[in-house]
């Protein structure tokens, strides 16, 4: 028993480490004497290391690519990106999920059936096929419809996760609402008359915040693979893990270390949220999990 | 049957709504009627050609009187024609449906070949090492994204033991059932394993909650063999949620064979359907995506309706409502 | 109808001690500390008797006769003493010595038979299940079996029944095929746990009067677990009465109802209702709760609801001694029933007043 629980502990630090130290890195990067510009090529004695040239070493923590680019450093860079999209999409998917699930759960009737009829509809398409879809068809309608020049792919994808991100919560939330509106101390303020607005704000969505929490931090690391995977396809980023990992996979027998330390960085960050979303849900006892 | 009834009706909602909704962001937005039968038919085509598209697909409709032509379409396997392929869409889709097919099937198989035997003995042996075990395992699975998968396998397999080909290529079992193997092995492992690990998670908290049942008590009492207990009773009665789980993760399944089919170089859906997006191929993105819809939906209704397979209590149940 | 002889009874000896248990303890370790729910029980069960458990609920009783089978959760129980069963020692054997005893030897029946069979599984396979596993009967016979033993509880077209879910079933058929479960393989003892309690009151009286039917035509030892004294009364040979995981009094039946010694069990007969009672009786029903299982008081677990308590049985804990006038009576107490005057209760949470 005691063995396990320190085994989580240290789960859990060592996923809170490894967040902490990304963002501090991602967003520190371009003042850090030790990580290039992402658009620097590594050079050795003046001579430039392209064709995957230098592997994992003293010149370049990660290698370098085709180009002669320094993996470590896009890496870094690129953490950004990754961090970015998936906290903007949770941001969006908890703030429109969380309003859809309490209305549908609260005020029931036709709200209820409507939500969930979109719910349903957008879990009935797998997320990855949903999220290329409209990132493509993004693409396109930004080009045709006017006065969409500020949007950037970087948006797009955001559109599109939030997306994701907004149906499971809603879910939970909706499931959960309908569950505290029956709940005692609900009902003693409904019954003194409280107005629903105050019914909710001060009964209602305290209650929520645990599951909304936890359920975002998981959501979160797979929000991230999502991310990962669009660029993968080539129907995201370009400055992600994901594209790295798509440019150099297929030299995976030459230099495996320009393929593999993308999948690294992916694969750790992506678990640690899982480490925390897990360490949350045993700490507020949420059982709902997210598939 | 009026529950069945109901759950048909149901699911069709969410199939018309959801490839309505494609029809629409897929054709909003090109301008006139004539710019989406261009950008449609794609590339250098005539006048001719294009009036024939609009008369055809009603292009000068509105979007319900489009999408009603759409799903006759749908029906009589008539979807379209790929821009990208010059061929019509359904000739385009019909092999590679073998393909993701396949796949989803061997992952299904290969995950509940994983997960049975472990949520067994993990809820059998419970806060054992080797329940531990299962469940670092089961949430390593659950978490590592396909495309991490998929490389590793890739370098552990190929390139380090030279076992199979990284890079597969569509071989059917029919044509040559060796070679067929050796292809899918690790797309499918790669499928498989996220599967398997979700899975494992309910069944083993299905398990331990069955075991601790009065008839597994009972079952003890009456002096029947552990691996009877375990198999004949219990796993029975966590059945229904096996089913449930293989159902509500069919769409993370299909969404990983996306990205295994790229990986590994096969020609699925999953994969046209990229390389159409990117190629912006409207009609075969269109079948693509309601394709999948449909397959997830029916085998949703499947997941359901088997729920009274299982269970005689549903069963009766239903016969009574 | 001439009734099934069971091949196993053959060759029994009709006598003797069956089941003995010498300071039997079965402790659950928990949050809040060790729970003592039996705490040293010394007690023989003779072959062909009726043996009746009776107590409050969490007295221990229904633990003792889990603990007799051996049915307890695999981690957290912390166990000693002895139980011997037909002379095999059964507190440390292996599950494989427990596993051929069960069904074979002992069986039992449990309190709830809407959640103690399982659901998706068919009466008839249920009852043959053992049949099949210990006797190696072939589908055929096994299938006969079953609509006889079926017959033998009384389940009407006990054929058709074969074919039947649980479900299907009413509280007291269900509770019929339990027991036809349970005689299934012949056992040699049978252990109902509160066989009746989730049972209509109309269908208790059935079920009870089959038990004693089975038991006395099989020759079958029955540890019949009960809170009900009249149920005791008219279905036992032996009562042994707990309480705080203890047999606090053990007797005939006949001895136990004709000349009650301990306090406890008196407050427990002086709580059910009879028919001679004028109407609306006051029921008294003892006052206080059981005694704490973690930290159990110093001296006798009873003394704090106990109407002649007196200082020495708060301090010293009598141990279970033969009466002097009737050397099958045994009892737990310093002041026995009619040897003293009741006093005012002390306040029976110690902690209130502290």
């Amino acid at each position: 028993m005691t063995v396990l629980r320190r085994l989580r502990r240290a789960g859990g630090w060592f996923a809170a480490t490894w967040l902490v130290a990304l963002v501090g890195l991602a967003v520190t990067a371009p003042w850090l004497p030790f990580v290039r510009a992402a658009d620097e090529k590594v050079r050795v004695g003046g001579k430039l290391q392209s064709r995957y040239r230098l592997g994992p070493g003293r010149h370049a923590l990660f290698g370098v690519d085709n180009s002669g680019f320094d993996i470590f450093a896009r890496c870094i860079h690129y953490a950004r990106n990754s961090l970015l999209v998936g906290v903007s999409a949770t941001v969006i998917g908890l703030l429109v999920g969380g309003a859809l699930g309490v209305a549908a759960g609260y005020f029931r009737g036709w709200v209820d059936r409507i939500v969930s009829v979109v719910i349903d509809c957008i879990l009935s398409i797998p997320a990855l096929v949903l999220a290329i879809v409209l990132v493509s068809r993004l693409d396109d309608i930004r080009q045709e419809l006017p006065g969409l020049g500020w949007v950037t792919r970087r948006w797009q994808v955001v559109a599109a996760l939030s997306l994701l991100a907004v149906a499971p919560l809603a879910r939970i939330v909706r499931a959960q609402t309908l569950a505290l509106r029956e709940r005692e101390f609900v009902l003693a303020a409904r019954s003194l008359g409280a107005t629903s607005r105050r019914v909710i704000a001060t009964e209602i969505l305290p209650n929520l915040v645990p599951t909304m929490v936890t359920v975002a931090s998981t959501g979160l690391g797979l929000l991230i693979a999502a991310e990962g995977t669009l660029a993968f396809l080539g129907v995201g980023l370009g400055e992600s893990w994901g594209y790295l990992i798509e440019a150099n996979r297929r030299r995976l027998d030459k230099a495996w270390w320009a393929t593999v330390f993308p999948c690294l960085m992916l694969f750790v960050t992506v678990m640690a949220f899982n480490l925390l979303g897990d360490r949350l849900s045993r700490r507020f006892d949420v059982r709902e999990v997210i598939t | 049957m009026r529950y069945a009834l109901q759950r048909i009706g149901q699911l069709l909602v969410v199939f018309v709504v959801v490839t309505f909704a494609v029809l629409v962001a897929m054709r909003l937005g090109a301008g006139g009627h004539r710019e989406l039968a261009r950008r449609m038919l794609g590339g250098n085509v005539t006048d001719q050609q294009v009036d024939e598209a609009v008369r055809r697909y009603h292009l000068d409709s509105n979007y319900l009187v489009q999408y009603l032509y759409w799903l006759k379409g749908f029906v009589t396997f008539d979807l379209g024609y790929s821009s990208a392929n010059s061929m019509s869409v359904a000739k385009l889709l019909a092999p590679r449906f073998w393909t993701t097919a396949l796949l989803g099937i061997y992952a299904i198989a290969v995950g509940l070949l994983l997960a049975v035997p472990a949520a067994v003995i993990q809820a059998h042996r419970r806060d054992s090492w080797i329940d531990r075990l299962g469940n670092v395992a089961s949430f390593i699975g659950f978490g590592v994204p396909a495309i991490v998968l998929g490389i590793f396998l890739q370098l552990a397999f190929s390139l380090h033991w030279h076992l199979f080909p990284a890079i597969g290529d569509s071989i059917y079992p029919w044509q040559q059932f060796g070679a067929h193997v050796r292809n899918f092995l690790l797309p499918t492992l790669t499928l498989a394993i996220p599967q398997a690990a979700i899975y494992t998670r309910l069944l083993r908290a299905d398990m331990v909650a069955t075991l601790q049942r009065d008839f597994v008590v009972l079952a003890s009492a009456k002096g029947m063999p552990t691996r009877r207990i375990l198999w004949r009773h219990a796993l029975r009665n966590s059945l229904l949620s096996i089913v449930t789980s293989v159902g509500t993760s069919l769409g993370g399944l299909l969404g990983g064979a996306v990205v295994v089919e790229t990986l590994f170089d096969l020609d699925g859906i999953g994969s046209q359907m990229v390389i159409s997006v990117l190629s912006r191929d409207l009609f075969t993105v269109q079948a693509c995506v309601a394709f999948v819809v449909f397959i997830v939906v029916v085998v949703n209704l499947v997941v359901d309706l088997s729920y009274s397979l299982i269970d005689p209590r549903v069963r009766m149940a239903r016969a009574l409502a | 109808m001439t009734r099934p002889r069971p091949l196993q009874t053959a060759g029994r000896p009709a006598e003797g001690p069956l089941i003995e248990l010498t300071d039997v303890r079965t402790h659950f370790a928990t949050e809040r500390g060790l729970v003592r729910a039996v705490d040293g029980v010394t007690l023989t069960i003779q072959r062909g008797r009726a043996v009746g458990l009776v107590g409050e609920s969490g007295s221990g009783k229904t633990v003792l006769s889990r603990s007799i089978m051996g049915l307890l959760p695999r981690r957290g129980v912390v166990r000693s003493g002895s139980i011997r069963f037909e002379g095999t020692e059964l507190i440390d054997a292996p599950r494989s010595t427990l596993r051929s005893l069960w069904g074979r030897e002992m069986a039992m029946v449990f309190q709830d038979p809407m959640t103690s069979l399982n659901p998706l599984m068919r009466v008839g396979e249920q009852i043959a299940e053992p049949l099949r596993i210990h006797l190696g009967q072939s589908r055929a016979e096994a299938r006969d079996t079953t609509i006889r033993l079926l017959t033998e509880v009384r389940i009407p077209s006990p054929a058709e029944r074969l074919r039947q879910y649980p479900y299907e079933l009413s509280g007291g058929m269900r509770q019929r095929v339990m027991i036809a479960i349970a005689l299934a393989c012949g056992p040699t003892a049978l252990l109902a746990d509160e066989p009746t309690t989730a049972l209509d009151v109309t269908v208790q009286a059935q079920i009870l009067a089959l038990l004693s039917e089975e038991r006395r035509e099989r020759n079958m030892t029955l540890v019949l677990v009960t809170h009900d004294l009249g149920v005791v009364a008219r279905h036992t040979d032996e009562v042994a009465v707990m309480y705080g995981g203890k047999v606090v009094e053990r007797a005939p039946t006949a001895a136990l109802f004709r000349r009650t010694r301990m306090p406890y069990t008196e407050a427990l007969m002086r709580s059910i209702p009879t028919v001679d009672d004028p109407p609306h009786t006051r029921l008294a029903a003892i006052p206080g709760r059981p005694p704490d299982l973690v930290e159990p008081p110093p001296g006798c677990r009873f003394a704090a609801r106990c109407a002649y308590a007196r200082e020495r049985c708060h301090a010293e804990e009598p141990s279970l001694v033969a009466s002097s006038d009737d050397p099958d009576h045994h009892y737990a107490c310093w002041y026995p029933v009619g040897t003293v005057e009741p006093v005012a209760l002390r306040p029976a949470d110690p902690a209130a007043v502290g």
